[in-house]
């Protein structure tokens, strides 16, 4: 299974084709859906074969490469469709086609009637090909080309309805502002690619971290390299200060929230820097840097979230915040618990999503949660899956989030220090109190809507089946990777699948100091308690006493206004960066430098060469005699110059 | 001055005269008879070198054959028509006519300081026997086989192309 | 004389164009209906030779007494060769009949000019390929001029045969002086002694004169005055034959007699003269195509610039170069080979449909074979991720690796250039409105002609590097 690991990969492009080309003309929705899923379902189950083919190898043996066709190739430069078939990709593999064969399905009951309904799996299927292409890459360029790739169906999927309104503005600007800010940090990641041929010689994954290794590059290339890689990873995993077009990209359809502005795309950034932790391991201030953000970025995106009222925009900002937390446990050197905690985000987050968009199905597209309350009646399973998504993010054992973000709170406190496992515990006390803020707003209470106008019911099978099974993901998929002090002999059984990827960065990075399990139980303790803590806030503060929420609104209003407003970042990024650029480019760029040099020089350069064409043009008389005379000229200057050469 | 210089002073002046004077007459018919001489002239020089076999060909099949037959379709067809196009644009004549002379003091110049006989085996007894139909025949049919079926495709081509453009009656 | 059974095999590419040729003959002497059963015939024939010199192109060897090679570039470029004559008739089947030249005898000339090609390719004697050429020349000359009853047509045969010839006579001229020096016409032993030949300068001569009458034949300035009247005047699909296999075997040529030099010490002994064609054959060639406004002339000064690019890869004199070349020949065949097509589809009886004007809101009337054209425009002007593109890439690499950043920088400028009258042809298509609403009408032969072209244009545009390391392995 591991050779046909190509398959995997190009299923889906083969759906797209299908889809896309097809699409108007098969016109049955059954049908569509049906090569789509299924392009992503075969292209699952070869995952699965190949995970348990690297399975059954010796743990020394399970790296294997799949070489499907040079694609260039030049000196050195060797760049080829090859995919890496190892114990991270695989996992993330199984992550990608695993849930995205499930969103699959929820979209064909969830984008059921739609107009485009083709065009939807088309994308998706295609984004299934570009996420392959990136996480199975054996290189950085194919990789490059899956990063752009899901970059462009994360643009086309958000501006999926193109012709509707979103906030302000229409969903295609929040489309390009994803594409535009994705840029900036592409960039980054461009320049880093270069950097990485230039000291290396190669840019093949193996060939570059064994010489990572090997060679004597001095630390602060490695600190430049990674740097310019984490620019890529803050942008495409939407950290501070790239996070912005996180919140927006919620234009799209919530399916594509679930798969691509939660489980998977976003998450690229992580997987690029524990795919490259070697580079990283070689750069301790870059790790640092790294940590502060992931840590900062968790704290900042949880405060905005505290406040938010629409469904989709509060899981945005936990979304943003959950992957600080996994870019905190890179930079603690705990590659492999931010890429667990990746999978059970992957779990859990695409879960509420999926969740969300029930209840905005069933509520005629009304996403403000204040419009909400008492659903739990009408939405028995949408109720009963939320709340084992909304347990596992806030870290409630046994579900799976307990398990991943402690690990994370651990090392951070092992190898970072105490401030960033307070943060980090801060931080999981208000996940848990906007979580089940949210929860308790829309399932909870009396309803806040108009029962006699709205009408809540059930989803379709097609949408409740998946809910049910990524609840279960969400509240079992931790098991795998239960920590030391619980299994005992056994140890982390997730953490020795993926040793041997992240061994040689783990051999630079040696933390010491030796922490009892007294310490580890201690901290465990605190922060379900702090969860706990939250969960009960919230209880009381919008089941009980509604009256408070709104009593700390009136107190503290510059602070709410503040959270309710982004911290204004928006408005901040549009006064310094946005608005100067957007001026110059009008006053100086477009009507001076654009119209009168550019234009000027492009038309009179156009002008000139069409001259010189007419010109020339004479010379070609249609009389043979003068060809041949052209010729003879050619061949006396051919002699002049073999005479004069001798 | 040997016999051999003799002849080939002799051989080379008449080629090359009668080659001119063939591209200069105006009357088709003039030219195609200069084109014999020329054939003709061509075949002594062939002698000279040893080359028996190639210049009894020379005489049978293009000075005899194919200018004879050159000579009929000549004259079938009105060929006074075609004097016009001498006359077309006499300055780029000259330009023309100019460029040729250089091209030829050019190549003239290359031969004379680049000492072509340098390491040519001179050897006249090897270079009798080679110019035999004995010779030729055997080599033609061992070491150049496949030039020689190459050569029966080259005919067979033309000879479809020929039939194509003439003979084809076209809707 | 073949030695062994294994030499019938490597040289079985030959045998079967050879036999196809005279089966041909006797089918069109005894059979009514020739013209409908010899394009099927032609094409199963040259679609056996292309992939059977597929499959057989790890069987190097050199045959005949010396005078031919087999296997590896040789076999790749009979590929060449073959696929894009079978991609020609599948083309020509109904275009001969709009064009009046519904005849048998078509498709056996283009057997011939194949079996030149494949001779230049594999020739390891100078004989070889001078008579290799010929074969294909005189296919060329009756295939331009095919239907005589158009003055068009006859012009074009007639000027394509005067100043072939003109330039076959310098080339034999070349031939001569070689073998004045080096007394032999082998190749391999004129490039064993290459070292000790290259002082003279009569040899020099030789090899300079031989270069001229091949820059003829690839249509490199200033030997390229043919090009456009050529390229006009004949029948559209042979224009396309012309302008891929032909150039393909010209190059061929180049490429086998120059192959022991390259990366040895004399690869740089004809960089003036290759770069100095190759920077006016570009230039030149974007630039007058710019005022084109027929589409054929268009295409003809296109693929005179398009010789000039794949001149830089000869320049560099190195082994990259020579595989640049070898892939931006198979690039621009299928791309060249599918404008040719549609242009084919397009033209209307007696030639009309050719003016840049007539192709004016075929976005909208034609969708799909707008869509094809735009996409082959997009690869003719070298825009990613269209085997053009990589073709481009190659030549201009070998360049800056031989130290011609400058050639390459031309190239790029010549590109730049020919940006404008592609994409021109795209504008026109798209935001022109035409006086019209006819759509184009076609038969399934030839739209499955063109589309089999386009793939390959995605699929070398997508895997350059395979084919480029299939090159590699042979050099």
């Amino acid at each position: 299974m591991i050779d046909l690991i190509y398959l995997a990969v190009f299923l889906p492009l083969l759906g797209f084709l299908i889809n896309g080309i097809f699409g108007t003309k098969i016109k049955n929705e059954k049908v569509i859906g049906l090569i789509g899923s299924g392009a992503i379902g075969i292209s699952f189950l070869i995952v699965v074969g190949a995970f348990f083919e690297t399975l059954s190898l010796p743990a020394d043996q399970r790296t294997n490469f799949v070489n499907l066709f040079t694609w260039m190739k030049v000196g050195t430069l060797d760049v080829s469709f090859a995919y890496q078939v190892d114990q991270l990709s695989l996992i993330m593999a199984l992550v990608v086609t695993g849930v995205g064969f499930i969103i699959h399905v929820y979209s064909i009951g969830y984008m059921h009637g739609d107009k485009a309904f083709w065009r939807f799996f088309a994308y998706l299927n295609l984004f299934i090909f570009a996420m392959m292409n990136l996480i199975m890459a054996d290189n950085f360029v194919l990789m490059f080309l899956g990063w752009e790739g899901v970059g462009l169906c994360s643009y086309l999927l958000i501006g999926f309805w193109y012709d509707k309104d979103f906030e302000k503005s229409t969903t295609s600007a929040a489309g390009l502002k994803a594409f535009v800010v994705n840029r900036i940090g592409d960039v980054g990641f461009l320049l880093a690619m270069f950097l990485i041929y230039l000291f290396f010689d190669s840019l093949k994954f193996s060939e570059v971290f064994s010489r990572a290794v090997s060679f004597d590059v001095p630390e602060h290339i490695f600190m430049l390299i990674t740097l310019l890689l984490f620019v890529g990873a803050t942008g495409k995993s939407a950290q501070i200060p790239l996070f912005v077009w996180l919140p927006d990209a919620m234009a799209g359809p919530t399916p594509v929230s679930a798969l691509i502005h939660a489980a998977t795309m976003v998450t690229a950034g992580v997987y690029m820097v524990a795919r490259t932790s070697v580079l990283y391991a070689m750069a301790p201030t870059t790790m640092m840097i790294v940590a502060v953000i992931g840590v900062f970025t968790a704290f900042f995106a949880a405060t905005i979230g505290l406040v938010q009222n629409d469904i989709k925009k509060v899981l945005a900002y936990s979304t943003i915040s959950q992957l600080g937390y996994m870019f905190l446990a890179m930079g603690a050197g705990a590659f492999s618990a931010g890429i667990f905690h990746l999978m059970t985000h992957a779990f859990f987050k695409a879960l509420l999503f999926l969740g969300a968009g029930s209840v905005i199905h069933a509520m005629h597209e009304q996403q403000n949660i204040q419009h909400y309350g008492g659903l739990k009646k009408y939405l028995p399973i949408t109720y009963g899956t939320f709340l084992v998504a909304a347990m596992a993010i806030s870290g409630i054992p046994p579900f799976s989030g307990f398990f991943s973000k402690d690990e994370i709170l651990w090392f951070s406190y092992t190898n970072l220090g105490f401030v960033f496992w307070l943060i980090g515990v801060i931080t999981a006390i208000m996940t848990a109190f906007y979580m089940f803020r949210l929860y308790f707003l829309t399932f909870d209470g009396k309803p806040r809507f108009d029962e006699k106008q709205t009408h809540p019911h059930e989803s379709p099978k097609l949408m409740t089946v998946p809910l049910i099974v990524l609840a279960v993901l969400s509240a079992i998929g931790g098991f795998i990777g239960i920590p030391e002090i619980f299994s005992g002999a056994h140890g982390n059984v997730f953490h020795s699948w993926l040793s041997p990827i992240f061994k040689s960065a783990n051999l630079k990075l040696s933390y010491f100091g030796a922490h009892s399990h007294f310490e580890e139980y201690l901290l465990m303790a605190i922060s379900v308690a702090g969860a706990l803590g939250g969960i009960s806030a919230a209880a009381y503060i919008y089941l009980k006493r509604p009256s408070i929420a709104a009593n700390t609104v009136e107190r503290f209003k510059s602070i709410y206004t503040t959270l309710w407003n982004k911290y204004y970042i928006d408005e901040v990024y549009d006064a310094t960066v946005i608005n100067p650029i957007v001026n110059s480019s009008r006053s100086f760029l477009w009507k001076i430098f654009d119209n009168k040099i550019i234009d000027g020089l492009v038309n009179g350069l156009a002008k000139s060469i069409s001259i010189v064409s007419s010109l020339i043009r004479k010379m070609q008389t249609g009389i043979v005699q003068s060809y041949a005379l052209v010729m003879m000229i050619g061949i006396l200057l051919a002699f002049f110059w073999i005479i004069l050469s001798l | 001055m040997t016999l051999e210089i003799v002849l080939f002073v002799i051989f080379a002046l008449v080629c090359l005269v009668s080659g001119i004077l063939m591209v200069t007459r105006v009357n088709p018919v003039i030219s195609a008879l200069f084109l014999v001489v020329n054939f003709g002239s061509l075949a002594g020089l062939y002698l000279t070198l040893n080359a028996q076999f190639i210049a009894v060909a020379q005489v049978i099949i293009y000075a005899g054959a194919i200018m004879v037959f050159f000579l009929f379709v000549i004259m079938l067809i009105n060929p006074e028509h075609e004097k016009r196009f001498l006359e077309y644009k006499p300055q780029l004549k000259i330009f023309a006519v100019a460029i040729a002379v250089l091209v030829f003091l050019q190549i003239a110049y290359i031969i004379l300081f680049s000492k072509p006989s340098e390491g040519v085996s001179r050897e006249v007894a090897a270079s009798v026997k080679a110019g035999t139909i004995e010779q030729i025949g055997r080599e033609l049919f061992t070491k150049y086989v496949l030039p020689f079926e190459a050569v029966g495709y080259l005919l067979l081509s033309a000879a479809i192309g020929a039939l194509v453009l003439a003979k084809k009656k076209f809707k | 004389m073949l030695n062994n059974i294994q030499e019938f095999y490597n040289i079985l590419p030959l045998i079967i164009i050879g036999g196809l040729i005279l089966v041909s003959l006797i089918i069109e002497m005894y059979s009514e209906s020739s013209e409908k059963i010899l394009p099927w015939l032609s094409i199963i024939g040259f679609l056996f030779v292309g992939i059977y010199s597929l499959v057989e192109v790890g069987r190097t060897s050199i045959v005949l007494q010396n005078m031919l090679a087999t296997g590896g570039v040789v076999n790749i470029f009979w590929l060449i060769f073959n696929i894009t004559a079978a991609i020609v008739c599948l083309l020509s089947i109904n275009y001969i009949k709009k064009y009046g030249a519904y005849y048998g005898e078509y498709y056996i000339i283009i057997q011939t000019s194949v079996l030149g090609m494949m001779l230049m390719a594999g020739a390891k004697d100078l004989i070889v390929i001078f008579l290799g050429l010929e074969v294909m020349s005189i296919s060329f000359y009756v295939l331009a001029g095919f239907n005589r009853n158009r003055s068009s047509a006859n012009e074009a045969s007639l000027k394509y045969f005067l100043l072939g010839a003109f330039a076959t006579g310098f080339l034999v001229y070349g031939i001569a002086l070689i073998y004045g020096k080096a007394t032999t016409t082998s190749i391999d032993a004129i490039s064993l002694n290459f070292s000790a030949l290259s002082g003279n300068v009569l040899f020099l001569t030789g090899v300079l004169l031989f270069l001229i009458g091949f820059s003829f034949k690839i249509a490199a300035f200033p030997f390229h005055m043919w090009v456009p009247d050529v390229y006009q005047g004949s029948p559209t699909t042979v224009a396309g034959l012309f302008s891929t296999a032909g150039k393909a075997a010209g190059f061929s040529a180049l490429i086998v007699t120059f192959a022991a030099l390259f990366g040895g010490p004399h690869g740089h002994l004809f960089t003036p003269y290759l770069s100095a064609i190759a920077v006016f054959s570009m230039l030149f060639g974007s630039i007058v195509a710019i005022m084109q406004t027929d589409i054929k002339r268009m295409l003809a000064y296109s693929s005179i610039a398009h010789a000039g690019y794949m001149l830089i890869g000869l320049a560099s004199g190195n082994i990259d170069g020579v595989a640049g070349i070898i892939f931006y020949l198979a690039a621009y065949s299928f791309m060249n080979l599918a404008a040719f097509g549609i242009v084919s589809i397009l033209e209307g009886k007696e030639e009309t449909n050719l003016d840049l004007d007539s192709y004016a809101g075929l976005g909208t009337r034609s969708p799909f074979i707008a869509g094809l054209f735009a996409l082959i425009m997009f690869a003719l002007a070298g825009i990613p991720p269209f085997a053009g593109f990589f073709g481009k890439y190659y030549v201009f690499i070998a360049a800056i690796k031989s130290d011609l950043t400058w050639l390459a920088m031309v190239g790029i400028l010549s590109s730049m250039i020919s940006v404008y009258f592609y994409l021109r042809l795209v504008v026109i298509m798209y935001f022109k409105s035409s006086e019209t609403e006819d759509k184009v009408s076609y038969t399934a032969s030839e739209i499955i002609a063109v589309v089999i072209a386009v793939v390959f244009v995605i699929i070398l545009g997508l895997a350059p590097g395979s084919f480029i390391d299939l090159v590699t392995k042979f050099l």
